[in-house]
């Protein structure tokens, strides 16, 4: 132990390199039992080489703490790994953190940072970029998709890096920062965002119209003219809301969902409804 | 023809494989699930792949719109995005090119084989994970890159790359045949449930974002605002950004002229957000 007190820090490419290896292979291994938990592992494989050396058992302990079960939202959930980080390299340099503090600190901000994660990036970032980029590949365009590469491209990879160095140079201080009140506020904000621009893609891309002829008066007019007249993609509408309702009121499947879907698409078609 | 589909599909199945979830070669999941696994970018790619970039997209277009809201959490997933994109525009292209087979193709795919195969792999990597974890206890670091990159990478390409090719070589004649002897109403049924199967997608996001009934206000605004209006989802997405703001800054005031209530909020906050850990 008396060595390590005279040992260097991190430099910026060794922290960089535990970044990439984590935003390369944060899930090549994942199984519904461990999930994220050996790309820790392979992520401090260069670090122990640094430290550990000549210390096989701090060496296993590294490598066993860091090989439990994880999971979060891996491109902005980089910001544990940079906490972490800047812990380990407080315990390597033989400083007084107790090695419990990055277990601990990990279970305590996956999930936390699962539910911000997924909701910035499945449920703003993605659908937003992709109905951009849908709206540019009309007639089989080409440059839809790559806009949607170049775009995500810079900006999974770039949430992923300011994640990590932030959280590195934030250390502990960072837990305040992703569970603190100023940061609800925001997260508020762009779920408010993230909420309208979903009703926009249930507007944009969901299509059912009617094929049914009503009397009106005198003549027969289509029931789908008399209903763009009144509340122009009600049908479609009303399919979401039955669909979030069978999902999030009654608890159903996706599976359930589409037989559901399914089921009411086929006899509206052979009624002549749809 | 047989001959003309073989590069293709070789094609489109290592593309399924580069696509994965668990694919790391295009740094984890920012290029990888998120970029390639996308049926738009697919749709570009199997276009690529056939020598009909136009036929790609717009197949590619009409997959993506179903799976616009396609989640993973926790491993778990709504549907395997990934077969669904390259199985079913791979074999659409292979056949008719026609968007809406793509689309049927797709969900058909990614419900069934997508699902059990995702499973299948994702118990054959507690295998390797245990190996991983003895590698560790071991203090055995090429263990570590072995059991956690290595093998289970080789487990991924034979379980994705090799059906999707094998579906799309041997399969397109069968999807041929059955499409010739599909009576007129299933067609008709099939192509108006691939504009109706987005609103699953959408309403598991709604899932998400939606954390109390009254935003429902919100999702309507947006609705109503692109039904009546038909603007742009650029223009929405500049409108909502504006909205959001307005919200963060009354959010704010109230939070400044009630201070001993943040203390409350804030194990509300926990609360709110610990309860996402159950979409695992």
């Amino acid at each position: 132990m008396d060595k390590q007190t005279e040992k260097p820090r991190l430099t910026k490419k060794e922290l960089r390199q535990i970044w990439y290896r984590w935003g390369f292979t944060h899930l090549s291994s994942m199984s519904y039992e461990k999930l994220q938990a050996h790309a820790w592992a392979f992520s401090y494989l260069p670090f122990v080489e640094k430290y550990y050396k000549n210390a096989p058992d701090a060496k296993k302990r590294l490598l066993v703490r860091h090989s439990m079960f994880y999971n979060t939202e891996p491109q902005t959930g980089q910001i544990i790994n940079g906490i972490v980080a800047s812990m380990e390299e407080e315990i390597a340099l033989g400083k007084d953190v107790p090695e419990e503090l990055p277990i601990n600190i990990k279970a305590t901000l996956m999930g936390p940072l699962a539910g911000i994660g997924d909701s910035l990036i499945q449920g703003i970032i993605v659908p937003v970029l992709l109905s951009i980029a849908m709206g540019m590949a009309t007639n089989g365009n080409p440059i839809g998709p790559i806009f949607y590469i170049l775009a995500y491209g810079i900006l999974g990879p770039l949430i992923s890096y300011l994640s990590f160095f932030n959280g590195y140079r934030l250390g502990l201080n960072a837990i305040d920062n992703i569970i603190g009140d100023n940061v609800k506020r925001i997260t508020d904000a762009f779920n408010v965002l993230g909420i309208m621009v979903v009703g926009g893609l249930a507007a944009g891309n969901i299509i059912l119209n009617s094929q049914l002829e009503i009397p009106m008066g005198e003549s027969i007019k289509p029931l789908q003219e008399v209903l763009d007249g009144i509340f122009p993609k009600i049908l479609p509408l009303c399919m979401v809301l039955l669909a979030w309702w069978l999902i999030s009121v009654k608890q159903m499947t996706a599976t359930t969902v589409i037989l559901i879907l399914t089921a009411i698409t086929s006899v509206g078609v052979v009624i002549g409804l749809f | 023809m047989e001959v003309s589909l073989f590069i293709p599909a070789l094609f489109t199945g290592l593309f399924c494989y580069l696509g994965a979830i668990e694919s790391p070669w295009l740094f984890g999941m920012s290029g990888g699930f998120y970029i390639v696994g996308r049926p738009l970018v697919a749709g570009l790619l199997v276009g690529l792949a056939f020598g009909n970039i136009q036929a790609g997209v717009m197949c590619g277009l009409a997959v993506q719109t179903v799976f616009i809201a396609n989640l993973s959490t926790g491993g778990a997933t709504n549907s395997e995005i990934t077969y669904a994109a390259y199985g079913g525009i791979g074999l659409a292209l292979a056949t008719t090119q026609n968007p809406a087979i793509a689309v049927t193709l797709s969900v058909l795919l990614g419900q069934t084989f997508g699902l059990i195969f995702y499973n299948t792999r994702m118990a054959l990597y507690s295998f390797w994970n245990n190996r991983a974890q003895q590698a560790a206890e071991n203090g055995n670091s090429r263990g570590i890159v072995l059991n956690h990159l290595i093998y289970p990478q080789i487990t991924t390409f034979l379980i994705r790359a090799v059906p999707i090719f094998l579906a799309i070589y041997y399969g397109a004649n069968l999807v041929d045949w059955l499409l010739k002897n599909v009576p007129q109403v299933i067609t008709h049924i099939i192509s108006v449930l691939g504009g109706v199967l987005p609103a699953l997608g959408i309403a598991m996001l709604m899932n998400i974002v939606i954390k109390s009934r009254i935003q429902f206000i919100f999702f309507f605004f947006g609705f109503v605002l692109l039904a009546f209006t038909e603007i742009s989802m650029i223009a929405l997405v500049f409108i909502s950004a504006l909205i959001a703001y307005l919200y963060f800054v009354a959010n704010n005031k109230v939070a400044a002229s009630n201070v001993p209530a943040t203390n409350t909020n804030s194990g509300n906050t926990a609360n709110e957000v610990f309860e996402d850990e159950d979409l695992f």
